[in-house]
């Protein structure tokens, strides 16, 4: 028992609205800059490799985004 | 103060092995007071047991009537030295030729056991339920609430006693009526039976009180307690609860015009409650079937948070509510760990209301999902379930829940449980992987469904125009990448104006000339693949070739302006100025070109 410390989240709950503002608004710039790009390119001019680049890093940090906003508004998961 | 917590109470769980009543043991003086002023019937028994036996005694038993056996919820005990409160370890046992009776074994601790020739105190606590009823048993709304109980005149024991005595608190003085024992007394509500001579092993004579008892009668049948646990920093508690009147019923309408009018209408029935919330309780809700329950307060103690539960109606004998209470209490305050061993240590039931019955309990603990090794420790006895999975939001493999059953539980029943389990680290990215990963997909049939053709007549017009366009676009992107190549041209040309260090001029121009082949080959290559597809934009990337080929030759005169005069000192220095800044004016306008010239490309 002795060994035993007091259990702290690794991120601190009250960061939790300014990580989600901050990580979403970071996503959905690569979101939206992920669809401009698939709807202005044609097959002619499009780079999988940059596709592939921007939608993971645009998943990244909507992903994380989102996971924050649940905890934010009470969905503890 | 020692206080060793050594309850051990169990109503459904008996040892069989066999035990006899010391004769021995005799009861010097007892004096019990029965509470009797609530719902339930609260005793304590001071004793004063005396040895007479030739070796010490470690334990000894305390007896309930046949007619009691029934309503026990908790027993405990303790022994008091020098002011210090020891608590003993009390189990329910059975004797054989006593089956009719329940009987308790409370043990004394070892360094203290009941000497021979000793004598030695005792106090016995304990709580019974559904032991009052009510009689009438309907009742109008205006009439006052009155209750009988049917007791033991006596101390009833297994050991004999040379004196004691039973006082009952009702907490009224009005007293209906009561039974006449010599010797009784009766004083502002308090009937007080003895005190009594010598009485033999499990005297008894059955009185019964006949009482005002107004206070709730509240009780509830069916608690189900959720403890969900987040390893992201909370715990959230939600309570579903069947709670019922079970004081003398209602006969006749409601009037809710009586009751608001007159303060003695409906005296008996419950119109609010208490209910205690640990300290740091938030985002506290009381809601029902239909939604929340606005007529609620809740009020932040320094030690709890106080809810006011006030339900939709009030409630008269029989009536019924249900209702949900929730909470969330940071996890920090329950949750301690050593690597990746966690350990939970939070009340298995807490406070619902004062002098609060449960009939049924039902605990689930929730714990993250990848939690491994569940160890649960309780105080009191249980009824473990076996362990199932819950699945909620951002789940797959379940999260493991421990599901546990108690009965008939009453406020001193309230205790901590302590939980070990093993979580995994990694399991904490499980839910961000999990978002992550379908976003990620969504976005890969995005990728996907561009790339598919679902035109049913092929549009060879549009398919050359996209294509042009393509090549277009690639030319452009290797036209821009090689005017960044003239950039870093044009600065180490002026590194070099000013260093006048030919040699490092010379290894950083092996770089740009070898990136400056790169993207004309790539141009070129492009340029005969735009031949095939329009002449027109044809001729106009030629221009622009001509033109960069221009620009090239400039910088190739800049290189040797500035290698072949300046470093070897054969212009003067006012001719150089000239001579440099035309040059510089010809590129400008030459790159002005080329731009000019790209742009109508588009």
């Amino acid at each position: 028992m002795t060994l035993y410390k007091r259990y702290v989240s690794p991120v601190s709950p009250a960061v939790y609205p300014h990580l989600t503002l901050l990580l979403l608004s970071i996503g959905v710039f690569f979101t939206a800059w992920f669809f401009v790009y698939e709807v202005t390119g044609t097959k002619y001019t499009r780079n999988l490799k940059k596709e592939l680049t921007i939608s993971f890093v645009a998943a990244l940090f909507t992903g994380f985004g989102l996971l924050f906003l649940l905890l934010w508004v009470g969905i503890y998961v | 103060m020692i206080l060793l917590h050594l309850f051990l109470v169990a109503i459904t769980v008996s040892t069989t092995f066999s035990i006899e009543v010391n004769p021995k043991i005799f009861i010097n003086n007892a004096e019990c007071l029965v509470d009797l002023s609530t719902q339930l019937v609260k005793g304590e028994c001071r004793l004063s047991l005396e040895n007479n036996d030739d070796k010490p005694v470690n334990s000894v038993l305390y007896a309930f009537e046949p007619s009691i056996k029934s309503h026990v919820s908790f027993i405990s005990a303790h022994q008091v030295f020098e002011s210090n409160r020891l608590s003993l370890n009390v189990k329910p046992v059975i004797l054989s030729g006593h089956e009719d009776k329940q009987f308790y074994q409370i043990d004394f601790n070892a360094s203290r056991p009941l000497r021979s020739k000793g004598r030695a105190p005792l106090v016995v606590e304990y709580v019974l339920i559904n032991a009052l009823y009510p009689h009438p048993e309907e009742i109008t709304q205006k009439d006052r609430q009155l209750m009988m109980f049917y007791g033991n005149a006596y101390l009833y024991s297994p050991y004999k006693s040379l004196k004691s005595s039973v006082k009952f608190q009702t907490g009224t003085r009005r007293i209906e009526d009561y039974t006449n024992i010599n010797p009784v007394s009766l004083s502002s509500g308090d009937i007080i039976y003895g005190p009594f001579g010598s009485l033999e092993p499990f005297a008894y004579t059955q009185i019964s009180l006949h009482y005002d008892n107004n206070t709730p009668f509240l009780k509830v049948t069916k608690l189900t307690r959720t403890i969900e646990l987040s390893h992201w920093g909370n715990v959230a508690v939600t309570e579903v609860i069947d709670l019922v009147h079970h004081g003398a019923k209602l006969k006749g309408s409601f009037s809710r015009y009586d009751y608001q009018r007159e303060t003695n209408s409906g005296i008996s029935s419950v119109k609010s409650f208490k209910m205690y919330l640990p300290a740091s309780a938030t985002s506290v809700y009381y809601r029902d079937v239909i939604g929340n329950i606005s007529t609620s307060n809740q009020r932040t103690l320094l030690d709890s948070v106080e809810l006011d539960i006030r339900p939709r109606f009030p409630l008269f004998g029989g009536w019924k509510t249900h209702y949900t209470i929730g909470y969330n209490v940071p996890a920090y305050e329950y949750l301690y760990n050593s690597g990746e061993d966690y350990f939970l240590k939070m009340r298995l039931v807490d406070h619902l209301y004062d002098n609060m019955i449960i009939e049924d309990v039902t605990v689930r603990i929730i714990l993250p999902e990848g939690s491994v090794d569940l160890d649960l420790k309780t105080t009191h006895p249980i009824i473990r379930l076996p362990d199932s999975l819950h699945y909620t939001y951002l789940d797959t493999i379940g999260r493991p829940t421990i599901q546990l059953q108690m009965s008939n539980v009453v406020e001193s029943h309230i205790s901590d449980f302590e939980l070990k389990y093993k979580f995994p680290k990694v399991f904490m990215f499980h839910e961000p992987l999990i978002v992550i990963i379908a976003i990620y997909i969504l976005f890969l049939t995005v990728i996907i469904w561009v790339r598919l053709d679902f035109s049913i007549a092929k549009d060879g017009q549009s398919e050359t125009r996209q294509r042009i366009s393509g090549i277009i676009s690639a030319i452009i992107h290797h036209f821009e990448r090689r005017a960044s190549v003239y950039n870093s041209w044009d600065e180490t040309l002026n590194k070099l104006k000013h260093s006048k260090d030919v040699s490092a001029y010379n290894t950083a121009s092996k770089q740009i000339q070898a990136d400056y082949k790169n993207e004309s080959t790539s141009i070129n290559e492009l340029a005969t693949k735009l031949k095939t597809e329009s002449s027109e934009l044809s001729d106009k990337l030629n221009e622009v070739q001509k033109a960069e080929k221009n620009l090239k030759e400039l910088f190739g005169q800049t290189q040797s302006l500035y290698i072949d005069k300046l470093i070897t000192g054969k212009v003067g220095r006012n001719q150089f100025v000239d001579l440099d800044s035309g040059l510089k004016r010809k590129k400008d306008e030459c790159l002005e070109k080329i731009n000019q010239l790209l742009k109508s490309l588009n």
